[in-house]
């Protein structure tokens, strides 16, 4: 039998800096066997392991069709974290996964795409999109809200900002967004306030948000007020887990009568799940 | 089913026989108040009497702490430890306990199998000890006081001795292989099984059903009934420890001196513990002590589809081993009531 | 290269520098880290720049606040080392008049050389960044701390109770089944519960878990089993006289008679 705890050998590719303490992490499995045959739906995270330090759950950023790669972005936040950021280009880690439910992307399909980033939640939302462009001919249009507070904790700036005019030509709307950086030139506001300029059409749309808790509720009445369906929003959310599997328990939220493991269960969760599950967010 | 029955004078034999099957571990008297199971060396001392241990049989399948991993820090590479493990035989669980087994099994061997639960699972042989229930048991209402599965063997309380229900190829095995210990069922022992039967289910304290409760208690969550229960709590996390069913671990890398090699630790973890919660960045989402205390009412009484019941098995361990006497049952009577049995 | 480290001691009874100096792998200790400064295993050295500093005991005095400030200079990280350096420890128990009426006691009208002041945890006067608890720490503590700073890394510190390790395992809990004042429920754990162990309750050495240390609750479950608040106060204050929030809290619990 195999042990699910244990870790696959993965290379670090390249590092890039996001932000001041957000680095993009590319890697590949050591195994090629593994390497080839790896996939994951977007979504989906990794427990990512400094040896000798532990594990933590990072979603994936990346597209599944690039074969044999995946990208982590990651966050400087805590001890393994701290430790993550020293790797450099041919340092090894240790990975196991893909872990969770992922975002339900087959159903997406044929339909227009509305992703709404705040904080660092561009993560996991990236891995939606850059699956969506790899797949363009499957989806309608297909609009990114990317916000954080200031131009310079903006995730994916550069790269949403290079490919924003020609997206435009393939019904791509990229719109980033700043909530209290005076210095910033482009558009400012939180993310809901930019519902209103997608192109996505309400009645045909899926939205994926994720953000830090506080600002479900209100993208939440934005999206309904603009007319989009509460059973097509869907969201992200963050624990801390040890084992990825539903074992652990960390992870345990819900009420009595909706008792989910974030891990297996989750992380993407439905509107209607998290308005009617206290805990949740 | 199968049943035999085995005569009080044959009991100790039987218990000696066991020891053929693997390690023996049985209930014995620890301490004043409380029992524990422990390696058996001589039979007599098996406590028949006791009602709860201080540690459930969980302990044998999730152990308070186990090595998971060796790792080379320096390569990069993780070698599992998995330790050598013989075969044992847990005598005497009671049914609320073995159903609190197959809920672990339902977490532990769902689609993603743990390798550490599964082969100490595979190495135990369950034999189960009927019981009377005392003022704290309260299986009757969570449906857990009769099993069908997840035992080898099973003995009732008679007169004369034992009434025993093989459940599974192990049990039979043990009972073929032991025929001189085992007599046919007459009907007087058929009797006497249904009057133990009859006089346990009149001991019950209270009687009622558990079968909506998790839907009152999420709507009641904020009631302030909770309030003075909260103000009780130490956050010592002994109701989790004793509890059959709580398998929350914590995972810790203990590095050597030299930073060359690590070892891969799990224990018992604790949802009334403020790290439960935590996240990296400081956002703790069970943040306070009410959000802990709530939590282990919510996840007790939760709905395990893979049974039918509840994660609670209405053993009653969580009450008796607080030290701060909060009264589980009362507290979810307190939001549903529960009729009192007249000679309870 | 090893991290250089010192290890200091103010007041205190050097029972966890010679913990540290004592533990099965000093040898190893000597090999992977560069020892700066450790007057209990050398003579040699004096105070310099250190990645990591471990100082046990408390401030009682302005030489010990003195030193105290110019290694917390001298050091990238700071590790508290023990229930003196950390609460102020068991000398920290005396306060205000008792602090005067000992004094007396001891010293009568003798001329002593250095000005002694009431016990004071080295936060009260220096950023502390890692605290290693305990009376003195123990063994697997006080490597894991070296271990994860060789790593570049540093030590996770326990937030559960004592009584998790004691129930984990096995013993029988005191507080049920003898009615014994424990403070288990309120006390960091990794000891392993040493003292349950051997059915002795816990006088809560390795410190209150800071923020989640419910003393009311405890006491209130003293004062049922018929404890009086001197007596309940006396144990929870020989390790835990620095916590505010402790006096605060028994007010709430025995001055409000039912």
């Amino acid at each position: 039998m195999d042990n699910i705890y244990s870790l696959y050998k993965c290379r670090v590719l390249r590092v890039y800096d996001l932000t001041d303490d957000v680095k993009l992490f590319l890697f590949r499995f050591e195994n090629p066997d593994i390497a080839e045959s790896w996939t994951f739906i977007p979504g989906q995270f990794v427990q990512l392991d400094i040896p000798g330090l532990g594990e933590v759950p990072i979603s994936i950023c990346s597209s599944p069709m690039r074969k044999g790669f995946f990208e982590l972005c990651i966050k400087k936040i805590g001890r393994v974290t701290d430790k993550i950021h020293e790797l450099k280009p041919g340092d090894f880690v240790g990975v196991r996964g893909p872990y969770g439910n992922g975002f339900p992307i087959t159903e997406f399909e044929d339909n227009d795409l509305l992703l709404i980033a705040a904080g660092i939640g561009m993560a996991p939302l990236r891995s939606v999109f850059m699956y969506a462009l790899d797949n363009r001919w499957k989806f309608g249009n297909i609009t990114v809200i990317n916000s954080a507070k200031f131009g310079k904790t903006l995730l994916f700036k550069k790269e949403l900002e290079a490919m924003r005019d020609m997206a435009e030509a393939e019904n791509i709307r990229i719109i980033q967004t700043v909530t209290r950086d005076p210095d910033w030139p482009g558009r400012v506001g939180r993310a809901q306030e930019h519902i209103k300029y997608a192109n996505t059409k309400p009645e045909d749309a899926y939205v994926c948000v994720c953000g830090p808790p506080q600002i479900y509720n209100d993208v939440f009445q934005t999206l309904i007020k603009n007319s989009y369906d509460p059973r097509r929003i869907y969201v992200t959310l963050e624990r801390r887990m040890k084992c990825g599997v539903g074992k652990c328990g960390h992870c345990i939220a819900g009420s009595s009568t909706f008792l989910k493991y974030i891990c297996v269960d989750g992380p993407v969760f439905g509107y209607y799940d998290i308005i009617s599950t206290p805990g949740l967010i | 089913m199968r049943y035999v029955k085995i005569t009080n004078e044959k009991i100790y034999d039987f218990l000696e026989r066991l020891k053929n099957y693997g390690k023996l571990y049985a209930p014995v008297k620890i301490s004043d108040k409380f029992y524990d199971r422990k390696e058996i060396e001589d039979v007599r001392e098996i406590a028949f009497e006791y009602i709860r241990t201080l540690m459930p049989a969980k302990k044998y399948f999730v152990s308070p702490t186990e090595k998971m991993f060796e790792i080379d820090i320096e390569k990069g590479e993780y070698k599992e430890t998995l330790e050598n493990i013989e075969p044992f035989v847990i005598f005497g669980m009671h049914a609320c306990e073995i159903v609190g087994l197959r809920i672990l099994d339902g977490v532990y061997l769902d689609k993603y199998p743990d390798i550490y639960y599964k082969r100490k699972r595979d190495a135990g042989i369950i034999v189960g000890l009927s019981c009377l229930p005392d003022e704290y048991c309260f299986c009757n209402l969570t449906r857990t006081d009769f099993v069908d599965v997840g035992f080898d063997l099973f003995l009732h309380e008679l007169p004369d001795g034992y009434l025993v229900r093989v459940g599974s190829p192990n049990g039979h095995k043990i009972v073929d292989e032991n025929t001189d210990l085992f007599e046919e069922v007459d009907k007087n022992d058929i009797d006497a099984f249904r009057a133990f039967e009859e006089k346990r289910q009149e001991m019950f304290k209270w009687e009622g059903s558990f079968d909506n409760m998790r839907y009152i208690l999420e709507l009641t969550m904020e009631d302030e009934v909770w309030d003075e229960e909260v103000e009780k709590c130490f956050g010592c996390g002994n109701c989790t420890n004793t509890c059959p069913t709580c398998r929350c671990y914590d995972v810790q890398d203990i590095p050597d001196i030299d930073g060359k090699k690590a070892k891969r630790i799990r224990f018992w973890d604790s949802c009334q513990f403020r790290g439960h919660g935590l996240v990296a960045g400081g956002h703790n989402f069970r943040g306070t002590k009410r959000d802990r205390f709530l939590n282990r009412y919510i996840c007790k009484n939760a709905y395990f589809y893979g049974l039918g019941t509840s994660y609670c098995v209405g053993c009653g361990n969580c009450t008796y081993f607080c030290p701060a006497n909060i009264d589980y049952l009362k507290n979810l009577m307190k939001i549903r009531s529960m009729t009192e049995v007249k000679n309870g | 290269m090893s991290l250089k480290i010192g290890v200091h001691g103010l007041t205190s009874c050097y029972g966890c520098q010679l913990k540290m100096a004592s533990v099965k792998e000093i040898i190893n200790i000597a090999r992977n880290f560069d020892i700066k400064y450790w007057y209990m295993i050398s003579s040699k050295g004096e105070i310099e720049h250190v990645d990591i500093a471990f100082v046990e005991g408390s401030v009682t005095t302005k030489e010990d606040e003195r030193e105290l400030k110019i290694i917390r200079e001298n050091a990238d990280i700071l590790v508290a080392v023990g229930s003196c350096a950390i609460h102020g420890g068991v000398q920290g128990i005396l306060f205000g008049e008792e602090y005067e009426k000992a004094f007396k006691e001891v010293y009568g009208d003798k001329k002593i050389e250095y000005e002694a002041e009431i016990s004071h945890p080295i936060k009260n006067f220096v950023e502390v960044d890692y605290n290693l608890p305990g009376c003195p720490p123990e063994e697997d503590e006080i490597i894991y701390y070296l271990a994860t700073f060789a790593l570049g890394s540093y030590p996770e510190e326990k937030d559960y109770p004592v009584c998790s390790e004691c129930r984990r395992n096995g013993y029988p809990c005191v507080l049920i089944e003898k009615n014994d004042c424990c403070l288990g429920p309120l006390t960091v754990a990794g000891c392993n519960a040493r003292c349950l162990k051997y059915g002795i309750s816990c006088i809560g050495c390795r410190g209150a878990l800071e923020e989640i240390a419910w003393f009311d609750s405890l006491a209130k479950t003293f004062k049922e089993k018929n404890m009086g608040e001197e007596y309940v106060k006396s144990r929870m204050e020989i390790f835990g006289k620095q916590y505010e929030k402790m006096e605060e809290m028994l007010k709430k619990v025995f001055e409000n008679e039912d």
